[in-house]
């Protein structure tokens, strides 16, 4: 005779292993206390996002017209695709500060193979990409095979990319004119025009007033690489094994999981990532400065936080991040047009990071 | 010497086969002799305290037996036959399981993916997680484990729902044989019983189990027999029904030489 069983409290599950040759048997598939805490957070920051939204939208009436979002869609497009491969990152137990450094490298690497070399844009794009892989790898086989904290690990290859892009290319910004499909493809626009659809590069081939929609392509590269990432790292054994990795690294390797190869594997893609996010960058604005990037790790490790994954590993979600991320363009979007000084965006940012985290806490001592 | 795999009667009169033999296993750590020339066996359907004070080479034995180490010298017999266990790995696919003083969980995840961590199954691509769910229900329900749900987040759990999730991961991964190292060292009086109760049960269902505990009145609790290491040897095997907390507690320390 089974006897579907509900717990509403901890208590309650405190006693309940009962044993005995024919005793009732459990398991309610409601959601118990823990599962509802782990949405309720997702949920919060989904509250906090909408809320944002609607505040916005109220405050000022610059704020909820197209161009305006689709703005704001495009500014935080290279950010959350970094921020995807960090989510993995921290999710495995390690973070990567050097993203800003080497997205600046990789943006002098795209220029310079496809304006200065001028390579085949698709072999140039897979460079660029392998090229980020590659700094993925050395500092994810320097923190696992030598044992390095990846802070201090990362941390030293933040100054070594930044000296190497402002190396290669003397200090001095790279100009990219090269016309090409794959540019486009990269960092143009869909133009909706006069009731047809075109892929148009960053000039504008009509009238401003016929323009019925400008949106820019990198808003679908963001999408596609959420959906795809967000979909491995919670539906597949990999992300299985990548919560495992951050959550218990011993318990992880004792069942037979290469946590090494788990974490090596989070951080060429992290840098993966940043090459590709690079590429788009010139593709867009049609140069490579050496300069790019300063302070842009920061800017995804807040996009992260915010967006609910901590970073003692084993938990976090994509769909948070996009959140954090989203929640990160309307902090500097609404500073702009509510007229408040550019300075007061890193304070508001600050401030948030503090808030979600202390927020985080006070929410889990609770449910304790 | 006994041939390994001939049967050895126990009180009751039924065959108790041993399915694990080790014989002459000897392990050097360095200069420091954890394990001397030790035979040791393990009988089909029973459970087995390995008992001894800190540095006896409980610890040692169990590792040999779950793949981690390798003996330098002697041999492992399962089913008769010679087996080698190069990594823990093997030794799981030869159906041993163990369950370790940490009990190595993530806390951070739920019931279902601990019960089958690095062993999810699968459906094309992704996780079968349907599957995991029902099997990890079953496991549960088999075990007469109370937790209330699959989905609950093991950090969230008590000592001895943890401990639980840990043996049912056990038994979920095949385990033949499982053993326990200090299954109860860490829970209360309540919960302790639970967790003896559950070994039970596991006995129930044909396991084979090895148990280490300082604990001799849970030992006297659960075990069929119980085997004494004392300095890296083998002191000695006794049926429970033959001895007493006394003798055990001086062959530990070595009174019985005396």
């Amino acid at each position: 005779m089974a006897e579907v069983v509900e717990r509403q409290s901890w208590e309650d599950a405190e006693d309940s292993i009962a044993l005995g040759v024919a005793g009732p048997t459990f398991t309610a598939r409601k959601l118990t206390a823990a599962e509802r805490f782990a949405r309720q957070r997702e949920l919060g920051i989904l509250a906090a996002a909408v809320l944002m939204f609607i505040l916005l939208s109220v405050a000022t009436d610059k704020f909820l017209t197209l161009n305006n979002i689709l703005n704001v869609a495009r500014q935080i497009s290279l950010l959350a695709i970094v921020a995807a491969g960090m989510t993995y990152l921290f999710v495995a137990g390690e973070l990567d500060l050097s993203v800003g450094s080497t997205y600046a490298m990789g943006v002098i690497a795209f220029a310079t193979f496809s304006a200065k070399w001028n390579l085949n844009p698709l072999l140039a794009l897979l460079a660029t990409i392998a090229f980020g892989a590659l700094v993925g790898l050395v500092n994810g086989l320097v923190t696992t095979k030598i044992g390095m904290p990846s802070f201090i690990v990362t941390l030293g290859m933040l100054s070594v990319m930044r000296g190497a892009a402002l190396l290669a290319s003397n200090g001095w910004p790279i100009s990219m004119n090269v016309p090409g499909l794959l540019f486009d493809v990269l960092g143009g626009n869909i133009l909706i025009a006069n009731g047809r659809v075109a892929l148009i590069g960053t000039t504008l081939t009509v009238p401003p007033a016929a323009v019925q929609a400008l949106i820019p392509v990198q808003i679908f590269w963001m999408l596609g690489i959420l959906l795809v990432l967000g979909f491995v790292l919670s539906r597949t054994p990999f992300g299985y094994h990548v919560y495992s990795t951050g959550g218990n690294k011993e318990a992880a390797k004792r069942a037979g999981i290469n946590t090494d190869r788990i974490k090596i594997i989070c951080f060429m893609l992290t840098g993966g990532l940043v090459g590709l996010a690079a590429s788009i960058l010139v593709s867009w604005l049609h140069t490579g400065n050496p300069n790019t990037g300063v302070g842009f790790e920061l800017d995804v490790i807040a996009a992260v936080i915010i967006g609910g994954t901590n970073l003692f590993g084993g938990a976090g979600s994509i769909f948070g991040t996009f959140l954090g991320a989203a929640i990160t363009g309307m902090i500097s979007n609404g500073l702009v047009l509510l007229g408040a000084s550019a300075f007061f965006e890193p304070v508001a940012k600050g401030l948030i990071i503090v808030a979600a985290v202390a927020l985080d806490i006070l929410i889990r001592s609770r449910q304790k | 010497m006994e041939q390994p795999g001939a049967a050895v009667a126990t009180p009751n009169g039924a065959a108790g086969r041993p399915i694990l033999e080790l014989k002459g296993i000897s392990k050097f750590f360095g200069h420091v002799r954890a394990l001397q020339d030790v035979d040791f066996d393990l009988r089909d359907g029973e459970v087995l305290a390995l008992v001894g004070d800190n540095g006896a080479g409980k610890s040692t034995l169990i590792k040999i037996i779950s793949g981690v180490y390798q003996p330098d010298r002697g041999a492992i017999f399962l089913d008769g036959k010679q087996v080698h266990f190069p990594n823990p790995g093997v030794a799981r696919d030869h159906g041993i399981a163990t369950v370790y003083q940490d009990l190595a969980l993530v806390d951070q995840r739920d019931v279902a993916a601990n019960l089958f961590l690095g062993r999810e199954p699968r459906k094309g691509l992704v996780v079968d997680r349907r599957k995991m769910v029902a099997d990890s229900e079953q496991v549960l329900q088999d075990l007469h484990i109370r937790i209330p749900s699959v989905f609950s987040l093991v950090g969230f759990l008590s000592g001895g729902q943890r401990q639980a999730v840990a043996i049912g991961r056990a038994v979920a991964q095949g385990g033949r044989i499982i053993i326990m190292d200090e299954p109860t060292a860490a829970l209360g009086i309540e919960q302790s019983r639970h967790v003896l109760d559950l070994i039970h049960r596991l006995k129930a269902e044909g396991h084979s189990v090895i148990i280490i505990s300082h604990n001799l009145r849970h030992v006297f609790s659960v075990a069929d027999r119980i085997t004494v290491m004392r300095g890296g040897h083998n002191v000695g095997t006794r049926l429970k029904g033959e001895t007493t907390g006394e003798e055990i507690v001086k062959m530990i320390v070595g009174a019985e030489m005396l």
